[in-house]
C-alpha cells in the first residue's frame, strides 16, 4: 500500500513539475508540419527582419528579448514548450523530481552532437549549468538560482540537486537558462568576449550560425545533423538558410515585407496590423502572448503612491477597452495582472477593473483627503507611448486625477525606476516567462530586483513562496490566484493595462510555422512554399 | 608649406585632446547607467555589480579617462560596453559602408552640383536657371528624415524598384550593394547638392564680372574654354571649402540616412551607442570624426594654394 502511494505521489509530483505540462516521451523536435495544407518542401532562403541586432551570442550573457529570436535556431535546450505552452521534451526525453521535491532527474537525448562534432551528454550538462551558476555576471545565474548541484548519473541521465523544492525550475530551463553550448567550442575560444561574439558552431539546434556581421547581417545555415522530425517522420529543418538582418525602425520592416525584400518578421507595429492582413502577398498571423503592459507606481514611504489608495484610484479610472483600442491598435488583450492567458494559473473571470469607474476612483482619492496628481514619465522620442500617456491622462481627468506627462530619456527612467526614485508612474513592459511563477515573483515579492515599486505585502510574499514550494498544481494556482487578487486588486502593486500579442507576418513564399505564445519563431518547421 | 602642414598637424593633438575630455565628461554627466540599458527588462543586481567592476566603472571619473586615455594612446580603445567588440574592430568594419555611402554621396552631389551650376550661371534666368533655383531651395528646405521617408514610400513601395532599406557588401554582391545605395545616397546628397550648386552657381556669376574673362573673350577664345577653364577654376575656392567640409562632415552627415535606411555605417554605431551610454564607442567615433575634420580642413587649406597661386602660408607671395 505504501508503495503504491509512493507510485502514486511520485507520478502526481511528475504531473505537476511543468507548470502543467505533463512530460512528452516522445522526440521533442516532433511537431505538426509547416501549415495545414502545404506538403514542405526542402531547401530555400528566407530574410528574416529583426528589430534589433543580437548582441551576445553566449545565453549566459544575453539579456535582450532578440536574442532568444537566434538562440531558438542555434542552441538547444532541456525542454522547451509546444505552441500552446505546454512544456515538451526536448534534449531531456523525460524527467522525474524526487519525491521530496529537492531534486530533479533528467533522461536524456543520446543521439544529439554539437555543430563542432562533439557528442551532446550529461557531462555537458552539468558543465553547462555550473557555467551559469558559478560565471561572474552571468544572466542565468538568478534563473538557476535553486539548483544547488548538478550531478551525472550516467551519460544519458544527469540530476540537479535543489536547495529547497522549487517547481517552476523545469519552465525556467525552457529558455537560455539550460541551452546547450559546446565546451569544446567554447574553449577553443578562450576570451569569454570573443566567445559571445563569435559562438560558432557552439550549439547543437537546427541551424548553424556561420557568419555575423555587427549591425548587418547574420547567416544561419542548416544542421544536417538536427535531430528533430516532423510528425510525418520527415527529417527537419526543411529550409537551407536564413539570413538575418537588423532593421530597428518598424516601418522599415514592415515595408521589407510588402516589397518581397525579406520574407518574414515578428514585430509588426500596431498601426501597420490592418495592412499586413489586407496584404495579398503576405500573411499574419496573430496569438496571445505571456507579455504584460504595466503602470509602475513608485509604492515607497514618502511618494505619493505610497497610499494603496491612490494606485487603486488610477486601477479604477483607467479604461483598458479604449487603451486598447486607441493605444495598441488592438494589439493584444486586455488585462489585470501578471497571469496571461497562456498561464496555467489565468482565471478568465478575474476582471477586477473591467470597466472603469471614475466616480469610485474620485471617492477614493477622497478618502484620502488630498486631490491626486503625479509625474507620469514617458520615454522621449516613443511617440506610440506618448499617445497612450495622453489617453491615460485624459482618462484619469475624468477623476479628477492629474497626471502631468514628462518626456525623459529612457535611460534616465530606468535609472530612476531601478533607484526606486521616480515621483509618479512609470511604463513598463515584461516579455512574459511560460511559469507564472516568471511573471510574477521578481516583479511583486519585496526587494526582488524587478521590483521598481518597492512593494512589499507579506501575505503576498507567503503565497508567492508557497506556490514555489509545492509541485502539487492546484495548489499553486490557489497561491498564485489568491496572490493576484492582492497584489492587483486588495493591495495594488501596479496598474497592469493589459497583455502583449506573439505576432508572426511571412511572406506568401514561405509556408508559415505555428505562432508560439512566447514570440519566438521555430524556423525549424518553415518551409519555401510550392510554386 | 611643409612646415605650415607640420604645425598644424601638430595643433591638432591638444584638440583631439580636448575632444576626448570634453567627451568624456559630458558622456558622464549624461543621465543613465549604460549597464541598467544593457540589462534591459532583466536586472540582476548581482550580475550588474560584477559587470561593474569588470568593466572598471565602479571607479572615479579621472580614473577611468587615465585609464582610456593611456590605452588609446597605444591603439587600444577598449571594448565596447554592449557588444564587447574591441572598439576599434567595430569601427573598422562600419567604415566601409559609411565611406561607401558618403563617397557615393559625395559624388552625386558634386557632380550635378557642378553641371547644373555651371549651365544655370551660363544661362541665367533661363528655365533651367529657374528650375536649378526651385531645386536648390526644395533641396535646403527638405529635412533628411523626410525626403528619406518620401523616396522609400514612392520608389520602394509604390514603384518598388529599389529597396527600403538594409546593405549587402560589394564584395557579396555587387548589383545589390548598388540598389542599396542608390536611395540613401540620394538623400544624402541632396541638401549638400542643393549647397554646392547654388555656391557654383554665384561663384561663377561674380567670375564673369571679372577683368580676366573680357580679356578671354576678347581674345576670340571659345565660350566653353572661357568657362571651363577660365572662369570654372577660380569660381572653385569657395566650392572647394564647401566641399571640404562635406568631406569631413562625411561620417556626422550620415547619422540620418544610415538610421533611416538601416545602413551598417558609422553613423549608426554612433547613434546605437549614444541610445545605449555606450562610453568607448562613443568616445572613439566622436574622436575619429573630430580627426577627420580636421584632416579634411587642412586638406581644403593646401588645396587653396593649388587652387590660387596667390595663396601662399609661407609668408611672401608666390
Amino acid at each position: 500500500m505504501t508503495r503504491l502511494l509512493t507510485i502514486l505521489a511520485v507520478l502526481a509530483v511528475v504531473t505537476g513539475a511543468c507548470a502543467g505540462a505533463p512530460p512528452s516521451t516522445t522526440g521533442g523536435g516532433t511537431s505538426p508540419a509547416p501549415s495545414a495544407a502545404a506538403k514542405p518542401t526542402y531547401g530555400g532562403t528566407v530574410t528574416f527582419v529583426l528589430e534589433n541586432d543580437v548582441v551576445d551570442f553566449d545565453p549566459l550573457k544575453s539579456r535582450a528579448f532578440v536574442d532568444r529570436n537566434i538562440y531558438y535556431q542555434i542552441y538547444d535546450s532541456l525542454v522547451r514548450i509546444d505552441e500552446t505552452g505546454k512544456i515538451i521534451a526536448w534534449l531531456a526525453t523525460k524527467w522525474e523530481p524526487s519525491a521530496d521535491g529537492k531534486s530533479v532527474t533528467f533522461t536524456l537525448r543520446d543521439d544529439v552532437t554539437y555543430h563542432d562534432g562533439t557528442k551532446f551528454d550529461a557531462d555537458s550538462v552539468k558543465w553547462n549549468i555550473e557555467r551559469y551558476i558559478k560565471t561572474a555576471g552571468s544572466q542565468r545565474a538568478g534563473e538557476l538560482s535553486s539548483v544547488d548541484t548538478v550531478e551525472v548519473v550516467n551519460p544519458t541521465t544527469v540530476k540537479f540537486n535543489l536547495k529547497s523544492p522549487f517547481s517552476p525550475l523545469v519552465a525556467n530551463l525552457v529558455d537560455r537558462a539550460s541551452m546547450m553550448v559546446s565546451r569544446k567550442a567554447f574553449e577553443a575560444i578562450g576570451n569569454p568576449d570573443d566567445f559571445t561574439r563569435k559562438a560558432f558552431k557552439a550549439g547543437s539546434g537546427p541551424f548553424m550560425i556561420t557568419e555575423a556581421i555587427k549591425d548587418d547581417h547574420m547567416t544561419l545555415e542548416k544542421n544536417p545533423s538536427w535531430w528533430g522530425k516532423d510528425k510525418d517522420g520527415n527529417k527537419l529543418p526543411y529550409l537551407d538558410k536564413i539570413t538575418v538582418k537588423p532593421i530597428t525602425n518598424s516601418d522599415t520592416r514592415f515595408t521589407n515585407l510588402r516589397t518581397g525584400d525579406a520574407q518574414v518578421s515578428n514585430n509588426i507595429s500596431g498601426k501597420d496590423v490592418p495592412t499586413a492582413r489586407s496584404e495579398s502577398s503576405l500573411t499574419y498571423q496573430e496569438r496571445p502572448a505571456l507579455s504584460f503592459r504595466s503602470l509602475i507606481p513608485n509604492r515607497a514611504a514618502g511618494f505619493v503612491f505610497n497610499d494603496k489608495r491612490y494606485v487603486k484610484a488610477v486601477a479604477l479610472a483607467i479604461d483598458r477597452a479604449q487603451l486598447l483600442e486607441k493605444g495598441y491598435f488592438n494589439l493584444g488583450a486586455v488585462g489585470y495582472g501578471t497571469i496571461a492567458p497562456a498561464h496555467f494559473a489565468f482565471d478568465a473571470s478575474f476582471k477586477p477593473f473591467e470597466k472603469a469607474d471614475p466616480e469610485a476612483a474620485k471617492k477614493l482619492v477622497q478618502e484620502v483627503g488630498k486631490p491626486l496628481s503625479f509625474e507620469l514619465l514617458v520615454s522621449a522620442g516613443d511617440p506610440a507611448t506618448l499617445t497612450i500617456a495622453t489617453l491615460i491622462k485624459d482618462q484619469l481627468q475624468k477623476a479628477d486625477i492629474v497626471a502631468d506627462i514628462q518626456q525623459l530619456e529612457f535611460a534616465k527612467i530606468l535609472e530612476l525606476q531601478s533607484a526606486h526614485t521616480f515621483k509618479g508612474l512609470t511604463f513598463v513592459g515584461w516579455s512574459g516567462r511560460i511559469d507564472p511563477d516568471g511573471n510574477t515573483y521578481d516583479h511583486i515579492y519585496t526587494k526582488r530586483p524587478f521590483n521598481d515599486s518597492s512593494y512589499s505585502n507579506a501575505e503576498v510574499d507567503k503565497l508567492l513562496d508557497e506556490q514555489r514550494a509545492t509541485s502539487d498544481q492546484d495548489k499553486r494556482k490557489t497561491a498564485l490566484r489568491k496572490a493576484e487578487q492582492i497584489y492587483v486588486v486588495d493591495d495594488p502593486a501596479r496598474i497592469w493595462l493589459g497583455f502583449g500579442a506573439a505576432q508572426l507576418l511571412t511572406s506568401k513564399k514561405v509556408n508559415a510555422p505555428p505562432i508560439y505564445p512566447d514570440q519566438i519563431i521555430r524556423f525549424q518547421f518553415m518551409s519555401m512554399a510550392a510554386k | 608649406m611643409t612646415q605650415y602642414i607640420a604645425r598644424r598637424l601638430l595643433l591638432m593633438l591638444p584638440v583631439a585632446l580636448l575632444v576626448t575630455i570634453v567627451v568624456f565628461v559630458l558622456l558622464r554627466l549624461s543621465p543613465g547607467d549604460p549597464l541598467v540599458i544593457y540589462a534591459g527588462e532583466e536586472r540582476d543586481p548581482v550580475a550588474l555589480a560584477a559587470l561593474r567592476v569588470e568593466y572598471g566603472l565602479d571607479r572615479s571619473m579621472p580614473e577611468q579617462y587615465v585609464s582610456w586615455i593611456t590605452h588609446a594612446l597605444q591603439g587600444d580603445l577598449g571594448r565596447s560596453l554592449r557588444t564587447r567588440q574591441p572598439v576599434l574592430e567595430s569601427i573598422v568594419e562600419r567604415l566601409p559602408a559609411t565611406l561607401e555611402l558618403g563617397i557615393a554621396a559625395l559624388l552625386l552631389s558634386v557632380t550635378i552640383a557642378m553641371v547644373v551650376g555651371t549651365l544655370s550661371a551660363v544661362r541665367r534666368n533661363s528655365p533651367l536657371d529657374l528650375l536649378a533655383t526651385g531645386f536648390t531651395l526644395a533641396g535646403v528646405s527638405l529635412p533628411n528624415f523626410f525626403l528619406g521617408l518620401l523616396l522609400i514610400l514612392v520608389l520602394s513601395l509604390a514603384i518598388r524598384i529599389f529597396p527600403p532599406g538594409g546593405y549587402t557588401a560589394l564584395r557579396e554582391d555587387v548589383w545589390e550593394n548598388v540598389r542599396h545605395l542608390i536611395l540613401p545616397a540620394i538623400t544624402l546628397a541632396t541638401a549638400s547638392m542643393a549647397v554646392n550648386m547654388r555656391q557654383v552657381r554665384s561663384s561663377l556669376l561674380e567670375t564673369f564680372g571679372q577683368d580676366y574673362m573680357r580679356t578671354a573673350r576678347a581674345k576670340g577664345l571659345r565660350e566653353t574654354t572661357v568657362v571651363v577653364r577660365h572662369a570654372l577654376k577660380n569660381a572653385l575656392i569657395p566650392v572647394v571649402t564647401i566641399v571640404g567640409l562635406q568631406v569631413g562632415a562625411i561620417i556626422e552627415g550620415a547619422i540620418i540616412t544610415e538610421q533611416i535606411f538601416s545602413w551598417p555605417g558609422i553613423g549608426k554605431l554612433a547613434v546605437d551607442s549614444i541610445n545605449g551610454r555606450d562610453y568607448p564607442v562613443v568616445q572613439a567615433v566622436v574622436l575619429v570624426s573630430a580627426l577627420s575634420f580636421m584632416a579634411s580642413t587642412l586638406i581644403v587649406d593646401v588645396l587653396y594654394a593649388w587652387l590660387d597661386p596667390r595663396i601662399s602660408y609661407s609668408g611672401q607671395r608666390s
